[in-house]
């Protein structure tokens, strides 16, 4: 089960991820993320909250996007995983590469 | 001339007959004798065909007999003397008589069973012919005498007045089995108990004459009555009449209406001419059993011929039916699989065609298969069709019926048309799986000329023809699954065997694994390797995603580990050059993740490197106490450039006998219960701290059990999951 909500903030997209990630659904995070970019957005944020759960499938998703970004110079960060979520995406090492934040605030100031 | 030395056994095989069938109706010769004799002791050299001709031989000799005895009394009576002879041995020989010719037709009528109902009544109807020319001849006989004294003579009288009762009671009693034959027609119990009622009350009659002695008393009436009745109940069974054709009708009309007058002629003839005959030795065809016989054949024939004529308009509607549940039954076979839909369709169009007396139509098909869409036209050209079908598309009607979400529920639908040729149109949607693959267009010449009946049996055909494209369809869907899965078995059965089934150890350590795919196949992967003889490299790694794909980066991980490990690399570099093969082989939204152990008994140390897999399990001994080990690294592929180089640690510790190492997957800690919860990494923890004690296959089976009393024996895990124990041993056990 994932829904995604797709929001715009003072030149930010914001998606809002519900649910798991697992290797069903991961498509459709993949076409959200796609589309925004399509748009033409190049500061995309992710708010973690409502995410209960990511499948390696999931991380495939983000990890496939890293090089493109840093091409494109397109912003994306991730706030407010839940704990248990943050450990999977740092046991992987993303937490190296991608720019991860405990909460908006924190993701906006930086 | 041997039916007389097999005329015992005959006899016997009667008695047997009669006493298997105890209701039997009247004692007969016939029955079935292959029924009882059948691989018998004593069974006789084909006895059925004796049968036949004994009672035919017998109602000769029967017959003969009643003439001799009666000449005997006729010159007794003549003379006014005794001749000695009762007339009980006349009623006898004519009950006799009866028996016999009705044995020999009852085998007779049995042996050709060809129940072709036309067959039958022409029988009646030659019976009835060859009867009435006898008479006929017998008339002319006598009117050529005219007066001379043999016209007189009352011998000749006698005899021939023997001839005509011979000739009369052959053709009532086989034309009464010939009735039989058509009224127990799909014959209900309650049919066949009313023809034995009726056949046992014949056989009464035959014996009446002994109590009334010709005097016509009430029980000869009662008798009459009740016979009549009985016959006029029988009567109604006419259930054979639909099953003819138009033409087979007309014929058995004219044989019916042979058998009317025949037996109208002999029942005038008996009345007013030999009844009229004073000088017979005894009465004959006074008989109750022969009056009731002439009642029944004359109103069943009366009644057949009746129904037979009224049923002559309404016999191609009941064709027709007999069609449709024909062309019903052929499309509800289903199409074999080396068979093509279009012969299913094809039955189709007939079937609607001629359910609808359509005088053209087609069909159109619009499918993946047939993207410039299918035509078969039956009685009208391209041109025509062309036409018709602008006329149909500039209807209202058609257009909604057209954009009909849901196909279900279309039916056939009745237009009419301002072509010159054809006025009116029916269109019949064909729907599988619910979406329209086509149309049959009928056509008809005549305004308004499709009506509800039609529509109803034209829309059963074309959906039990859908059903049986759709069946179709799925048989071969089936089959092409089969053998997908026949394929993954294969693919299971390779993935297996790169798992290794040997785990290099020396006697330093012991060592156990178990991998478990979600699907057919999987992404986890372990394997060891033994560099020389102290030391030993371990790796366990887990392909992103599961199924298929996951099970070909599987297999390339193990290719890329056998290759570099050879080189004598340390974890570090291993993975370093792991990562840059894999950056060329895994697409780009797929990474591995590994553990990389090389163990050196030697020194008693684990050199370890970890790119993105979850953390390793260490019990240490001399602490008792169970720890992942912390180290950072990076998921192999996810960064496909040099900078990897940055993110890779490398570490080296030492361990103790009675250490425990416990590499697996996060197939494990990822596990869920019912309420959601994760196995987590505390419960593996806390498991090893109690068991570390055990042997490794046994913490192994500890943990797998556990995990499966956690997420619920009832329910599967839903990833692939792995693991490898390794436990150290005591240095005494080297020595």
């Amino acid at each position: 089960m994932l829904s995604i909500e797709t929001q715009e903030e003072n030149g930010h997209t914001i998606l809002l991820l519900k649910g798991e990630v697992d290797a069903s659904n991961s498509v459709i995070l993949d076409e959200a993320i796609t589309k925004v970019v399509v748009d033409g957005s190049n500061s995309i944020l992710v708010d973690g909250a409502g995410l209960e759960y990511i499948s390696s499938a999931g991380l495939g998703v983000f990890m496939s996007y890293l090089e493109d970004f840093q091409e494109k110079e397109i912003d994306l960060k991730i706030y407010s995983l839940s704990e248990r979520v943050y450990e999977v995406f740092k046991i992987l090492g993303l937490d190296q590469l991608m720019s991860i934040y405990p909460n908006k605030k924190t993701a906006l100031e930086s | 001339m041997n039916f007389f030395d097999s005329e015992s056994e005959s006899l016997q095989f009667t008695l047997f007959n009669n006493y298997q069938h105890s209701l039997s109706s009247l004692p007969s010769f016939i029955s079935n004798p292959n029924e009882y004799y059948c691989g018998s002791a004593f069974m006789i050299k084909l006895p059925q065909i004796h049968i036949g001709k004994l009672s035919l031989l017998l109602a000769i000799l029967v017959w003969l007999g009643l003439l001799f005895v009666n000449l005997v009394r006729l010159v007794g009576i003549l003379n006014e003397m005794d001749s000695g002879i009762a007339i009980e041995f006349t009623w006898i020989l004519q009950i006799l008589y009866f028996i016999t010719v009705y044995s020999f037709y009852k085998y007779s009528i049995n042996k050709s069973t060809q129940s072709d109902f036309l067959n039958l009544i022409w029988r009646g109807a030659s019976t009835g012919i060859f009867a009435v020319s006898v008479y006929l001849i017998i008339g002319f006989f006598y009117t050529s005498l005219g007066e001379s004294k043999l016209a007189g003579d009352p011998f000749l009288k006698t005899f021939f007045y023997h001839v005509r009762f011979g000739l009369m009671t052959i053709f009532l009693i086989s034309s009464s089995l010939l009735w039989q034959h058509l009224i127990l027609y799909q014959k209900t119990k309650r049919v066949v108990k009313q023809w034995q009622a009726y056949e046992i009350a014949l056989l009464i009659a035959m014996f009446l004459v002994f109590f009334d002695r010709e005097a016509y008393e009430y029980s000869f009436y009662f008798g009459m009555v009740l016979l009549g009745i009985l016959a006029v109940i029988l009567s109604t069974n006419l259930k054979w009449i639909p099953y003819l054709t138009f033409k087979e009708k007309w014929k058995s009309l004219l044989f019916l209406a042979i058998i009317i007058l025949s037996i109208s002629y002999i029942l005038w003839y008996t009345i007013s001419v030999d009844m009229e005959y004073e000088y017979y030795p005894a009465n004959l065809m006074g008989n109750l059993f022969l009056i009731s016989l002439f009642w029944f054949i004359l109103v069943y024939a009366v009644l057949s011929f009746l129904v037979t004529l009224f049923n002559l308009p309404t016999s191609s509607v009941f064709e027709q039916k007999l069609t449709e549940a024909i062309n019903f039954q052929r499309l509800s076979q289903s199409i074999q699989p080396e068979e093509n839909e279009e012969q299913v369709l094809d039955i189709l169009m007939d079937s609607c065609m001629s359910a609808a007396y359509a005088d053209a139509a087609w069909l159109a098909m619009k499918s993946d298969e047939f993207p410039e869409g299918y035509f078969q036209e039956r009685f009208i050209d391209r041109k025509t069709r062309e036409e018709i079908s602008v006329l149909i598309e500039s209807q209202k009607a058609i257009q909604d019926w057209e954009s009909e979400k849901r196909p279900d529920n279309l039916s056939p639908i009745n237009l009419r048309i301002a072509h010159s040729k054809y006025e009116s149109i029916l269109l019949v949607p064909l729907v599988i799986n619910k979406s329209v693959i086509g149309k049959i267009v009928l056509c008809k010449e005549v305004r308004d000329g499709f009506n509800k009946e039609m529509l109803n049996i034209i829309s059963t055909f074309g959906r039990q023809a859908c059903i049986a494209v759709e069946n179709h369809r799925l048989l071969n869907q089936a089959i092409l699954n089969e053998r997908y899965q026949e394929e993954l078995k294969i693919a299971q059965r390779v993935q297996k065997s790169l798992l290794p089934t040997q785990l290099d150890h020396n006697e330093y350590f012991d060592i156990c694994a178990f991998s478990n795919a979600a699907d057919e196949v999987g992404g986890d992967y372990y394997d060891t390797y033994k560099l020389d003889e102290n030391r030993y490299v371990l790796i366990i790694g887990d392909v992103s995603g599961k199924g298929t794909s996951a099970a070909f980066h599987m297999s390339q991980m193990k290719g890329i580990f056998q290759s570099l490990i050879q080189l004598n690399l340390s974890p570090s570099e291993f993975m370093i050059k792991a990562n840059s093969a894999l950056s060329k082989c895994l697409e780009r939204n797929h990474f591995i993740t590994a553990s990389i152990f090389i163990i050196n008994t030697a020194k008693q140390t684990i050199c370890h490197s970890r790119a993105g897999h979850v953390p390793t399990l260490i019990h240490k001994k001399k602490l008792n106490k169970s720890e992942y080990l912390e180290i950072d690294g990076l998921g192999l592929g996810i960064l496909r450039n040099m900078q990897y180089e940055n993110h890779v640690v490398e570490r080296t510790f030492t361990y103790r006998p009675g250490d425990v190492l416990v590499l697996f997957t996060d197939g494990i800690v990822e596990a869920k219960n019912n309420k959601s919860n994760q196995f987590g990494y505390e419960r593996v923890r806390t498991l090893l701290e109690v068991y570390n004690e055990l042997n490794p296959q046994e913490i192994q089976t500890k943990i797998i059990d556990s995990l499966h009393d956690f997420v619920g024996r009832d329910r599967l895990i839903d990833d692939d999951y792995s693991i490898m124990v390794v436990k150290f041993t005591e240095h005494n056990k080297a020595s």
